[in-house]
């Protein structure tokens, strides 16, 4: 009981954590609007270029503060500050842990402590059968992939392709 | 009938070389070999599904030898079998949601701190650790393998390697090689693929990394999750951008992350208000010991009737996981 209850207040503490922004430039000329909605009232609109702060994401959205509106657009149309504007630039661990966003605690190069895959490494690359009888072990058959899913509250929706561009 | 004869004691040439151990494979007449099946059936049509298993199981070793090797002989496979049988869960669950459904699928985090994932055609996936990493949820997994599921399903490598080679090489060249045995195999797989996996350094025409992404969106969102993970996780890629040393070989083969969103953004954009919005399930964390052993063994079991549902993560953040943008509450 103790331990739902810590964990209540963890949940409640985590969502009440002040969202940090961050910065951003608009991709393309685009209408803000009031709501996470393409239906929701457009209050704003945004040129190309524009530096702003995202504050917020629902689904495809992001909430988008400039010098000049505030609203929402559709998040693959601003691009976020790259790391090396943003923080200093170190170009290792630090750079990964601020990118890894809340997963702040692990450093892949440090622990595996190689360089890992390259061109040249790729190109000799001998076929190693005792990893690919361990990857054979892993598998699992669709009927346990549906059971697994569905355990874990997903249900498959219907989606047609999307139309090439 | 006499050029099928002429292919047939070809084969069995090929074959005899390939089982007395062979220096004969150097000698092999490939050309020959080529030639006298042009008029087959399976000339015109590419590859059956069988040897396309047995080319990306070629590759898919390959490239898991190549880990080895840069990982200084330590196990090319994360040592975490939860976590790989987490991962084939979820890579299975997707490629469910596709036109081939049952191809043998496998999927491995492998022991790689560079960000990057890999399809070989027959379902052969792999994505490694410095990807998985950055990964803050479940849709953002998905997304990534919807991606590399794609390529799979549209065989977008075998297309590479008729276009290299030509269509009727391919078939021919595997048909033999998915029969041969030691350095006849080797030196026959070489002549379809390349040699090691240099073919996933070659990377893929832009349209297909395009393709595969529209195509990763849409299995993410038919399998109940957020059809934006992907959108997130090239976000990330474009904020790290191409100076990061870990991302090289990734930028060196698929176009910039920032070329990607637009294609798809575009795409996307009039599809947003019928998509489900789809869950964000929290992703399972790597074990706190992902060092590999040294000379790590296969082990005997088989495989898991139903793999674990994930861990709740420990934190409930999720997002875009760019620089002091990493606390929004889990969205569900």
């Amino acid at each position: 009981m103790r331990f739902l209850g810590a964990a209540f207040f963890t949940i409640l503490a985590t969502l009440a954590m002040p969202v940090a922004a961050q910065q951003v430039v608009v991709e393309k000329d685009t209408e803000l609007r009031g709501d996470a909605s393409s239906t929701a009232p457009v209050v704003g609109k945004v040129a190309k270029g524009t530096n702003g702060e995202v504050t917020d994401k629902k689904g495809a959205w992001v909430n988008l503060k400039t010098t000049g509106a505030t609203g929402w657009l559709f998040s693959f149309n601003v691009r976020f500050a790259s790391s090396a504007a943003g923080g200093g630039g170190d170009g290792g661990a630090g750079t990964m842990n601020r990118l890894a966003g809340p997963r702040t605690n692990v450093s892949v190069t440090s622990t595996l402590g190689t360089r890992g895959l390259d061109k040249e490494t790729l190109g000799n690359g001998v076929f190693d059968a005792e990893q690919m009888q361990l990857l054979d072990s892993y598998a699992t058959t669709r009927d346990a992939a549906q059971a697994g899913a569905t355990g874990a509250g997903l249900a498959s929706a219907s989606v047609a392709y999307l139309e090439a561009k | 009938m006499t050029i099928v004869r002429s292919l047939g004691y070809c084969l069995a040439l090929a074959l005899a070389s390939g089982l007395t151990g062979t220096a004969g494979a150097a000698t092999l007449d490939l050309g020959k070999l080529i030639g006298a099946g042009k008029d087959l059936a399976t000339a015109g049509t590419g590859i059956d599904e069988k040897q396309e298993v047995e080319i990306g199981r070629e590759i898919a070793g390959r490239t898991l030898g190549a880990t080895t090797a840069a990982n200084g002989g330590r196990s090319a496979l994360v040592n975490d079998p939860e976590l790989q049988a987490y991962v084939n869960r979820v890579g299975r669950w997707i490629a469910s949601q596709g036109e081939r459904p049952d191809l043998p699928w496998r999927f491995g985090v492998t022991n790689d701190p560079t960000v990057n994932a890999f399809a070989a055609p027959g379902g052969y996936i792999l994505i490694t650790l410095g990807l998985y990493e950055i990964l803050d949820t479940e849709a953002q997994l998905a997304g990534v393998l919807g991606h590399e599921i794609g390529h799979v399903v549209k065989r977008h490598h075998v297309t590479v390697m008729q276009k290299s080679a030509g269509v009727s090489a391919v078939a021919q060249l595997g048909q033999v090689a998915v029969q041969a045995r030691g350095a006849a195999r080797q030196d026959l797989f070489n002549r379809v693929i390349g040699t090691g996996a240099e073919i996933f350094a070659r990377g893929l025409d832009k349209e297909a990394e395009f393709e595969a992404d529209q195509i990763g969106v849409v299995l993410a969102a038919r399998a109940g999750y957020s059809p934006y993970g992907l959108i997130e996780v090239l976000h990330k890629l474009a904020a790290r951008g191409g100076s990061d040393e870990s991302l090289a070989l990734l930028f060196s083969t698929h176009p910039h992350p920032n070329e990607r969103l637009q294609k798809l953004g575009e795409a996307l954009e009039p599809r947003v208000p019928t998509l489900p919005a789809g869950q964000e399930p929290a992703i399972r964390q790597v074990s706190a010991d992902v060092a590999p052993a040294p000379a790590a063994r296969p082990t005997t079991r088989a495989a898991k009737p139903e793999a674990p549902a994930p861990a709740p993560a420990p934190s409930g953040g999720t997002g875009f996981g760019i620089p002091g943008f990493g606390s929004f509450p889990l969205r569900r």
